[in-house]
């Protein structure tokens, strides 16, 4: 069985001839990682569902042009935050609401489920008060696990740039969470 | 004990967000596939309205030329004048360049009237 990468570059291949079988696979294989990414940017189930359907057919449309020169994994990610960008210049500002969160409780004890549930929500409301940059950034390396010169390329800047972003994304995160921390 | 209260700011900044990581939707990679059908379907109806549209164009365009313009008319003019039985039998005769000469330019005799005269 090939490696995920080396399959990815097959099956847009077949895209590209007008494979549907062949975009199903690949939308199944990548979709719940852009959902989530999304998600955590727009703060919006629905609307991460729109873009990452955005974002599919725009590879379909760039298939027959893409050169595999990064995984498909970050060059979706580089597609998603191009239409984030478009769609906060569409809005006109920036998602300031809480997501739509439901925890999925990984303890046993009811009282630890609220507890990481109530956690969850103070660091999604938290990460939506960010400024986009900074979300963006703490979302590609904490959340997508992303090295930083995934996301300077994705994020068309400096590695130097990312690097500042995520420190200050760190503290205003910390601040902004002070009532759970404290001053550690 | 996996508590989250003893965690570091860090940790529990990752876990939170790695929480959100993966989001998968059923039926979704269907959904994707239907809209890009519709989006091929609505690409193969512009391109042929467009052609058709060509096909229109070119249509009017041949029936607009094919009507007799002012060029073609005047052309058909000169064919007629060329068919002129007495201009013809003057050109047989050898004379219409002196005919030509001797005659007014705004009320030129026929040939017979010039070999009438001549011969009296």
């Amino acid at each position: 069985m090939l490696p995920d990468d080396d399959d990815d570059k097959r099956l847009m291949t077949l895209v590209a001839e007008g494979d549907d079988d062949a975009l199903r696979l690949l939308v199944h294989r990548h979709h719940a990682r852009l959902v989530g990414y999304l998600r955590g940017e727009v703060g919006s189930q629905a609307t991460a569902e729109e873009l990452a359907m955005e974002v599919f057919i725009r590879l379909h449309r760039a298939a027959a042009r893409w050169r595999p020169e990064a995984k498909l994994s970050t060059y979706l990610i580089h597609i998603a935050h191009n239409l984030v960008l478009n769609e906060w210049r569409r809005r006109g500002r920036k998602p300031t609401t809480a997501l739509e969160f439901a925890a999925e409780p990984g303890d046993t004890s009811q009282q630890s489920a609220r507890r990481v549930a109530e956690l969850d929500e103070a660091f999604q409301r938290a990460i939506a008060q960010l400024p986009p940059e900074q979300r963006t950034a703490i979302l590609l390396v904490v959340q997508q696990e992303l090295p930083y010169e995934d996301i300077a390329e994705i994020m068309g800047v400096p590695v130097s740039s990312v690097k500042t972003w995520i420190h200050r994304a760190r503290s205003r995160l910390r601040e902004l969470l002070k009532d759970f921390y404290g001053n550690q | 004990m996996d508590n989250p209260h003893n965690k570091t700011f860090d940790q529990e900044l990752a876990a939170s967000l790695s929480r959100g990581r993966s989001v998968a939707v059923p039926g979704f990679a269907d959904r994707v596939v239907a809209a890009v059908r519709a989006a091929r379907r609505r690409r193969v109806v512009l391109r042929w309205s467009s052609v058709a549209t060509a096909a229109a164009a070119c249509f009017v365009a041949i029936l607009t030329l094919a009507s007799p313009t002012e060029a073609s008319l005047n052309r058909q003019t000169l064919a007629l004048v060329a068919r002129d039985e007495s201009a013809q039998f003057a050109d047989l005769l050898g004379a219409a360049d002196d005919l030509s000469l001797l005659s007014p330019a705004v009320d030129k005799p026929s040939v017979v009237e010039v070999l009438n005269a001549s011969g009296s």
